[in-house]
C-alpha cells in the first residue's frame, strides 16, 4: 500500500522537471568539489567573502543591486526584447518559405543561409559597426537586432518543421469547410503546430540567453560584461566567474523548467488523434 | 426537420439542370499516374450517387477533384452553377457549397466539438458566436451527439467523430455532400450509426456523391452507381441495375469479388 504511493510519487516526479534541476544541482556540486581540490593544489586563495557586494549591497536599511544584478538585468532586457523579435522574424520567415510565391521563398532562403552559414559574434560586428553607423542606430538596437535575426533563422525552421508535420487531412479539412488559406491556418494549423514546436522552441529560446552573452564586445554592459569588468579590476576571476556561470544557469533552468510545467498543465486536458 | 435542406427558392428554378456537371476531366499525378483519364457526369439534384470500384481506382481522386482539392489537368467541373477553374473566388464559393466527409475524420482535435462545427459558420459566413452554436447544437442533435458538444475529439469514439465530422461538413448548410470512404476507417460495429446518418441525409433530399466500400448501403441507398476502373467510368446506371446487371465484364468480376 505504501511502497504503491511511493512508486507513484516517484513517477509523478520522474515527469517533471525535477530530476533534471536534481542533475543539474549534483555535478555542478561535483565539479565545485574538484575545482576545490584542484585550486588548493594552485594556491588559490578563495575570497568569497568579496563578492556578495558585487552582487548586492544593503545601505541604509534597502536593497542595492550590485554591478552583477544590473548587468543580469540588461541581459534580460536584451534577451526579452530579442525573443519577442525573433518569434516574430521566425513566424514570417517560415510562412515564406512554405508560401506559393518564388519571390518570397527566395528571401526566406537567403536570409537562412547568411544567418545561418556565419558567426554570430562577425553578425554583431557588422551590425554594430557597419549598419549601426549608416542607419543612425543605437548599441541597444543594434544587440537587439542581431540577435534577434540569429536566433529567428533557427527557430523559423523549428515553426516551418511544426507546420510540415501536421498532417495534410488538417489542411483539406480546414480547406473544404470553405476557410481560406490565411483561416486554415490561424485557426487548425498554428495552434496545433504551436503545440508540437513549444519544446524545441524553449530549447532556442534558452540558446539566446546564452548567446546574449556576445552583446558584451559591441560595449553592452549585460552580465557578461559586467564580470568581466569586475575580474579586471578585483582579480577574482574564479570566484566572480563561477557566479556568473550560476546565474546563466538558474535564468536557463527556470524557463525550461516554468515552460515543461506550463506545458503540462496547458496540455493536459486532452491528447492527440491523427 | 428541415435543417439543413431549407434552401432558397432557387433549387425549384432550375430543378431540371445537373447540380453536378462533369466534362472529360483528366488528373495525372506527379509520378506519371493517370487517375482520372477523362471521366464525365451529370448529377441530378436530390440524386445519390454512389461510386465504387477497387483501390487505387480513382475514386477518391474524383471526389476531390470536385471540391477543388485536387486540380484536374484538363476537363469541366461545374458545381450549382459556378465553373471550378483558377478562380480562387469560385474554388472558395464551391467549398461552401461542397461538404466533404473524410475516411480519416479529420476533426481538429485541439477544438471542441462544437468549435468544430461553429468556426465555418463563424469565420466564412460571417455568424455570431451565438448564432453558430445554435446551428451546431440543431446539426449534433440531427447526428445524435447534442451533448457532447463540449467534448474534444479525442474523447469520442470512431464513430461518433465521424458524425461529428458529418455535422461539420453540414454547417455551411451545403447542396452537395461529398462522403469519402466514410465508414473505411471505422471498427464494425460503429460503421451503422454513421450510415444511418447517412441514409437520413439521403431521405431529406440532399444530393450526394458517396465513394464506399458498403455494397449493401450503395445498392439500397444509391439512386445511380458508377463503376470506375483505372481512372475511367466502366459504367454508369440505376444503383439497382449495376449492382444485379451488370452490363460490363469488369464491373460483375469486380462485383462478384466484394459482395
Amino acid at each position: 500500500m505504501r511502497s504503491r504511493t511511493l512508486k507513484r510519487f516517484f513517477t509523478h516526479i520522474l515527469r517533471t522537471p525535477v530530476p533534471d534541476v536534481l542533475g543539474f544541482v549534483a555535478l555542478l556540486a561535483a565539479l565545485g568539489l574538484l575545482f576545490a581540490y584542484n585550486t588548493a593544489a594552485l594556491g588559490y586563495r578563495w575570497q568569497w567573502h568579496r563578492v556578495l557586494r558585487f552582487i548586492f549591497t544593503i545601505r541604509d536599511g534597502g536593497f542595492v543591486p550590485g554591478p552583477l544584478l544590473t548587468g543580469l538585468g540588461v541581459t534580460l532586457r536584451v534577451v526579452a526584447a530579442s525573443l519577442v523579435l525573433s518569434i516574430l522574424i521566425a513566424l514570417v520567415t517560415a510562412l515564406f518559405r512554405l508560401s506559393r510565391s518564388l519571390l518570397a521563398q527566395t528571401i526566406a532562403r537567403v536570409y537562412l543561409e547568411v544567418i545561418r552559414n556565419t558567426p554570430l559574434i562577425v553578425q554583431l560586428f557588422f551590425t554594430y559597426f557597419v549598419v549601426a553607423p549608416l542607419v543612425g542606430m543605437d548599441g541597444w538596437t543594434a544587440a537587439i537586432l542581431a540577435l534577434s535575426l540569429f536566433e529567428g533563422a533557427y527557430a523559423s525552421e523549428i515553426i516551418r518543421g511544426g507546420i510540415t508535420s501536421l498532417p495534410a487531412g488538417q489542411w483539406e479539412a480546414a480547406y473544404s469547410t470553405g476557410l481560406g488559406r490565411r483561416d486554415a491556418l490561424r485557426f487548425v494549423v498554428l495552434p496545433q503546430a504551436f503545440r508540437r514546436i513549444l519544446p524545441p522552441l524553449v530549447g532556442q529560446a534558452v540558446s539566446l540567453i546564452k548567446d546574449s552573452a556576445l552583446v558584451s564586445t559591441i560595449a553592452i554592459y549585460d552580465l557578461t560584461m559586467s564580470g568581466q569588468v569586475i575580474v579586471a579590476r578585483t582579480f577574482l576571476a574564479f570566484e566572480i566567474w563561477f557566479v556568473v556561470a550560476l546565474i546563466y544557469l538558474v535564468i536557463t533552468v527556470t524557463l525550461s523548467a516554468s515552460v515543461s510545467v506550463l506545458r503540462h498543465k496547458l496540455l493536459g486536458k486532452y491528447e492527440y488523434h491523427y | 426537420m428541415s435543417t439543413t435542406i431549407d434552401k432558397d427558392d432557387k433549387d425549384d428554378k432550375d430543378d431540371k439542370e445537373p447540380i453536378i456537371h462533369v466534362r472529360n476531366v483528366v488528373k495525372t499525378f506527379g509520378n506519371g499516374v493517370r487517375a482520372l483519364d477523362g471521366v464525365s457526369i451529370d448529377i441530378g439534384r436530390r440524386e445519390v450517387v454512389v461510386v465504387v470500384g477497387p483501390s487505387g481506382s480513382g475514386k477518391s481522386t474524383f471526389l476531390r477533384c470536385l471540391n477543388g482539392l485536387e486540380t484536374a489537368d484538363s476537363g469541366e467541373i461545374v458545381i450549382d452553377g459556378i465553373p471550378l477553374d483558377h478562380n480562387r473566388k469560385n474554388r472558395l464559393e464551391i467549398r461552401k457549397e461542397a461538404g466533404m466527409v473524410f475516411q480519416q475524420f479529420n476533426l481538429f482535435p485541439h477544438m471542441t466539438v462544437g468549435r468544430n462545427i461553429d468556426l465555418a459558420q463563424i469565420r466564412v459566413r460571417g455568424a455570431s458566436t451565438e448564432e453558430a452554436r445554435r446551428n451546431t447544437c440543431e446539426l449534433l442533435t440531427k447526428v445524435g451527439l447534442e451533448d457532447r458538444v463540449d467534448a474534444y475529439p479525442a474523447q469520442l469514439s470512431g464513430g461518433q467523430q465521424q458524425r461529428v465530422a458529418i455535422a461539420r461538413a453540414l454547417a455551411l448548410r451545403p447542396r452537395v455532400m461529398l462522403f469519402d470512404e466514410a465508414t473505411s476507417a471505422l471498427d464494425p460495429e460503429m460503421i451503422g450509426e454513421v450510415l444511418d446518418v447517412m441514409r437520413d441525409l439521403a431521405r431529406e433530399g440532399m444530393t450526394m456523391v458517396v465513394v464506399t466500400h458498403e455494397m449493401g448501403f450503395a445498392r439500397e441507398v444509391g439512386d445511380r452507381a458508377v463503376f470506375i476502373d483505372e481512372g475511367r467510368f466502366i459504367e454508369i446506371g440505376p444503383a439497382a441495375e449495376v449492382f444485379d446487371n451488370a452490363k460490363e465484364e469488369r464491373t460483375r468480376e469486380f462485383l462478384s469479388k466484394v459482395l
